[in-house]
């Protein structure tokens, strides 16, 4: 391949350029005592990307400052080339929405319908365009049936949808969820997680979701592991789970088909599925060959 | 001895247009000195149930018997407080409930309120922090500048200095990640087995209620289901079919053994257990 200097040279910023471009951030609430410690990290576009790390580990107050709800001490974040900074937090904000973890803390609207449209008064969308934005994404997020109850009427897992909706309604390209299903019950963290799955299959939203529920890795395409506020692991959210041992030296739990893989193991039983049909089928196998 | 429901019910703003029958028509025994787990779906009178324990709502029909006390709706019940203090109810996000100066303070708070003097509620209060697992180094920092699994110990903490007898405690793993989870149930079953406290716990986490909890009590629309060994209510397939149990994923493997064919020992509650169990069974053959 033969191109001219420049040329080429447009070609490599091209792909070097990620969407989220994190570098040597720091970040402390008081000082000598780093939450985040020297971070670098790029998230490309379209992507699903999981945050872990226990309490403590600085996920939640980087998902803070990709917001810019803080402020870098030093070091950067770039989001579509453009620098997180008083200067251009209003055109990153445009860009992004945040779904909180407690679903009654992000309940504005007096119902459904009103929450969803709050963004939208504030963009001053014109009230005919936003019943058919409210309405398209009441549709797709499950909440159309509820557009007039009132909050209290409504589930965790509702709630949360209905938060999401009121995201998806400004027309993010970002979305961060920060804990967004640990305070729901099992049913309203499954359906809320088969959501997150469905808006990240679109390929229309990069996907940031902090989270503790090393099974929602699983679903995601990327996990960033934090500890202590450095990098611990950056890696295919398939392939982060291969060194289990690493990830227990800090604490952090793996999913519970590779426990059953480790057990096994330990009783010298080698399974090669990775899923539990898979491995029970294996089982049986190996008491019907003796 | 033990805590009984009889014919309950329980109304949220009776006789108002609003009025929602939370509880309906209890009947339920709970032993002592065990570990039982109370679930069911959002909205199916848990929360309504164990508030009852230490008389923080009062029944609106039939009565409940606990702890050499009853309680009977509609009738004046005296004798309340002290019944508080040996029925310990720790509330969801229990950590929002921290208001003190420091740790130490917020948890003395509740010996002192019951008449503690001064130095026998700093005594309880270190006791308990030492329980939870809370260090002296943070005996006098203030409750809100530490991390959320550390203030929710510290709530509970507050409870514990009451010394009581029966511990109800709602949710108390909501939010807090796998170890801090975990350590906090370490610390009900040390409570359990060395004081013998009575543990009651509304969860919605099935894999740590097969995990740890001797008795389970499956509530559906203010309506006992089950109450029994929490074994044989995962072991109870159309049971759990019916009322939609998210079933531990240990039952879920152990579901799929039986479908291949192997006979599963009922009572095996972890992989450890199972691998061995079934290492043995294949190397038999």
């Amino acid at each position: 391949m033969c191109y001219s200097n420049t040329f080429s040279k447009v070609v490599y910023n091209r792909i070097v350029m990620s969407f989220i471009e994190v570098k040597d951030l720091c970040f402390s609430y008081v000082e000598d005592n780093l939450v985040l410690d020297n971070l670098s990290f790029n998230i490309e576009k379209g992507t699903y990307t999981c945050i872990i790390g226990h309490n403590g580990s600085g996920k939640s107050t980087l998902a803070k400052l990709i917001a810019g709800l803080l402020e870098a001490k030093s070091g950067s974040i770039k989001i579509d080339g453009l620098e997180v900074n008083a200067t251009n937090i209003h055109s990153i904000r445009s860009k992004l929405g945040i779904v909180f973890q407690n679903p009654d803390n992000q309940f504005i609207g007096s119902t459904v319908r009103d929450d969803i449209a709050f963004g939208l008064e504030n963009k001053q969308i014109k009230r005919e365009e936003m019943d058919d934005i409210i309405n398209k994404y009441a549709k797709e997020v499950g909440v159309l049936d509820f557009l007039d109850k009132e909050p209290t009427a409504l589930s965790g897992g509702q709630k949360q949808r209905v938060a999401i909706a009121g995201v998806l309604a400004m027309n993010p390209e970002i979305i961060i969820f920060d804990e967004a299903t640990s305070m729901l019950d099992p049913k309203g963290k499954s359906d809320i997680k088969k959501l997150m799955s469905l808006l990240s299959d679109t390929k229309k939203y990069t996907i940031i979701s902090i989270t503790h529920d090393i099974e929602e890795v699983l679903l995601s395409d990327n996990c960033l592991v934090l500890n202590k506020g450095k990098v611990y692991a950056y890696s295919k959210a398939k392939d982060v789970f291969n060194n289990a041992e690493e990830l227990r030296k800090i604490d952090l739990d793996i999913p519970f088909s590779l426990k059953v893989k480790e057990a096994f193991n330990k009783q010298h039983i080698k399974l090669k599925s990775n899923d539990l049909e898979g491995m029970a089928k294996e089982l049986w196998q190996l008491t019907s060959n003796h | 001895m033990a805590i009984n429901f009889k014919s309950l019910t329980y109304i949220y703003d009776e006789g108002m247009p609003y009025a929602h029958k939370a509880l309906d028509d209890i009947n339920l025994s709970l032993i002592e000195g065990k570990i039982t787990a109370i679930i069911g779906q959002t909205g199916s009178g848990k929360s309504t149930l164990v508030e009852h324990l230490n008389a923080l709502l009062l029944p609106s029909f039939g009565s409940l018997e606990i702890l050499d006390r009853t309680i009977v709706a509609k009738q004046k019940n005296t004798g309340l407080k002290a019944l508080r203090k040996e029925v310990g109810l720790v509330f969801q996000f229990s950590e929002y409930q921290l208001f003190e100066e420091t740790i130490l303070k917020d948890v003395a708070f509740g010996p002192k309120n019951y008449g503690a003097s001064e130095q026998e509620a700093i005594q309880k209060a270190k006791e308990a922090l030492k329980l939870v697992g809370i260090e002296e180094k943070y005996y006098d920092i203030s409750p809100l500048d530490v991390s959320g699994g550390q203030k929710r110990r510290i709530a509970i903490a507050g409870i514990l200095a009451l010394e009581p007898k029966i511990l109800v405690l709602d949710e108390p793993t909501a939010g807090l990640d796998p170890k801090g989870a975990s350590e906090m149930i370490n610390i009900f079953i040390n409570l359990n087995k060395q004081k013998n406290t009575t543990i009651i716990i509304v969860s919605h986490d099935n894999e740590m209620v097969y995990n740890f909890a001797d008795n389970t009590v499956l509530m559906d629309h203010g309506k006992v289901i089950f109450n029994g060994l929490t074994l044989d209510l995962f072991n109870n397939k159309e049971l759990s079919d019916k009322y939609n149990l998210l079933k531990p994923k240990i039952v879920l493997f152990k579901e799929l053994l039986t479908k291949n064919g192997f006979k599963i020992d009922p009572n095996i509650r972890t992989i450890e257990e199972l691998s061995k169990y079934l290492a043995k069974e294949i190397n038999k053959k």
